[in-house]
């Protein structure tokens, strides 16, 4: 169903497991979900909150152990080659996992360097960073001092700081102010189709699935309960959002 | 894959920072104690004690003090470190690097053991300055700083990794560290105990740790050299396999 680009598909999860906890306190965050993502997609992951979006992207980016399945990031299995995978991602999460006392460009500094880039090669990104973020004003300032929309500013520029060629974006316009998150797409649209950067995105902001997404995905229970391209969901004249709603309801009356 | 230098690198700048944000806690404190036990043990106690084991007593206790300032700034440095990382998930960011289990180790255990030879080195310039002790063996006195700082900055990690609240990050502290500090030969020579006492003196490790750092700097020794460096060099790759082994299961770091 989806837009096949390259034979190597960007990110392909086979029956991933995610459980949490054992014996009866154990709960099943992602349950056999199976994904395919070709490289270039501009992908939207949909779902309820506690739907698995971010357990899945955490799984990929690991911070989260898969309890089983398997998960390659264009070819590499981000648990036998994690170091080698992890080179090929780029995070933006749902959470600021940051140290607070941090000023953006410190951010971008060590996270750089983190991944191994040379000063010089990180001193010229951060600058180009700080710049397309709009940054420069609050570039040495505390983390904890940002507005809410500084700081995903913050979080994105760290995300870009070792140009990647898949982009996880979990939540990226929370508490953005509009004619920011119109910048911000933007530039998430330039990064795709000028730059060919895979990017995964979820969002609860359905008109932004709609504006940047290609192809779709939504997961409910954690269970992938539908997936194709927009078109495909748009199909009936329906925006994301009926889509969306509908299926989700269905998934939920099926379990119910 | 190669290893990741410039991360290490990294980490270890990050760490440099940190220390010198905090710069009053991390080296002026120690520093300040420092010139504290020269004055009480130097002039006030040492005026009423002859020497031990051949050197004045300020001499002989110099070296313990200085190791307990190490000890304390390694394990400080990595727990205070590696738990704030798991409490504002800060530690996401190593999680998501390309880093193997190994590097994070050396990473962290490398950040806490140059903060702990910041502050020997502080402490020994201040020992040096009043005349409390000398620099015999320079080559001995870095290993020595540096493995011990190392094992507490393991233990350190432990610790961090385990404690679900600030209080925990103290335990191992309060109840094991120190008893087994003030145990272990700094204040005193081993050979004013009586045999018992002696005996159970020579397996506490830490007379092994105060010893080596002595002997590096004023060239006296009370306990069996080889046996220390056994039980040194044990330590360390035994803790450190331990951590790895954490790392790799993800224990309390990965979800």
């Amino acid at each position: 169903m989806l837009a096949n680009m390259s034979s190597t598909p960007m990110l392909e999860i086979k029956d991933l497991v995610k459980v949490y906890g054992t014996g009866p306190k154990a709960k099943t965050a992602v349950n056999h979900v199976s994904l395919s993502i070709p490289k270039g997609s501009f992908f939207g992951l949909l779902g309820p909150n506690g739907a698995g979006k971010s357990t899945t992207i955490q799984c990929i980016t690991g911070i989260s152990q898969p309890t089983s399945g398997q998960i390659l990031i264009d070819g590499t299995d981000v648990v036998a080659e994690y170091k080698k995978a992890r080179t090929k991602v780029g995070l933006s999460p749902q959470e600021f996992n940051v140290d607070i006392f941090s000023t953006p460009t410190e951010l971008m500094d060590f996270m750089g360097g983190y991944y191994g880039i040379p000063a010089e090669v990180r001193n010229e990104r951060i600058e180009k960073l700080i710049k397309r973020f709009d940054l420069t004003e609050h570039r040495n300032v505390k983390f904890q001092k940002l507005s809410g929309g500084l700081k995903r500013r913050a979080m994105l520029g760290r995300a870009l700081i070792h140009t990647p060629d898949l982009l996880i974006l979990d939540e990226p316009t929370a508490g953005v102010d509009v004619e920011q998150r119109r910048d911000l797409w933007a530039y998430l649209k330039e990064l795709n189709e000028v730059e060919g950067k895979t990017i995964i995105l979820t969002s609860h902001y359905l008109e932004e699935i709609e504006y940047l997404c290609k192809d779709i995905a939504i997961i409910n229970h954690g269970r992938i309960v539908a997936e194709g391209t927009k078109e495909e969901f748009m199909k009936e004249g329906t925006s994301i959002e009926e889509a969306y709603l509908k299926i989700t309801r269905a998934s939920n009356a099926n379990l119910s | 894959m190669k290893i990741n230098a410039i991360g290490l690198y990294t980490m270890l700048r990050r760490e440099v920072k940190r220390t010198m944000r905090v710069m009053v806690q991390t080296l002026v404190a120690p520093v300040m104690s420092a010139a504290l036990y020269i004055f009480i043990f130097g002039t006030v106690i040492g005026s009423q004690i002859k020497e031990v084991s051949g050197v004045p007593y300020i001499s002989f206790v110099f070296p313990g003090v200085l190791m307990l300032s190490v000890i304390n700034a390694s394990f400080a440095s990595a727990s205070s470190a590696l738990y704030f990382m798991r409490f504002t998930r800060g530690i996401e960011e190593m999680l998501i690097a390309p880093f193997s289990y190994m590097e994070m180790l050396i990473g962290l255990v490398g950040s806490a053991v140059l903060r702990a030879l910041m502050v020997a080195f502080l402490i020994l310039g201040v020992g040096l300055a009043f005349g409390a002790v000398s620099l015999e063996h320079p080559i001995w006195f870095v290993f020595y700083v540096g493995t011990i700082s190392a094992i507490f900055a393991i233990l350190g990690i432990i610790v961090a990794l385990w404690a679900e609240g600030f209080e925990q990050l103290q335990v191992l502290n309060t109840f094991v560290i120190t008893p087994l500090t003030y145990l272990g030969g700094i204040f005193y020579s081993v050979t004013f105990l009586p045999e018992l006492a002696a005996t159970l003196t020579r397996l506490n490790p830490f007379l092994y740790f105060a010893d080596g750092i002595r002997s590096s700097m004023i060239g006296v020794n009370e306990a069996n050299t080889t046996l220390g460096l056994i039980i040194i060099c044990g330590l360390l790759v035994g803790l450190g396999f331990l951590v790895v082994t954490l790392f790799r299961r993800g224990w309390k770091i990965r979800s």
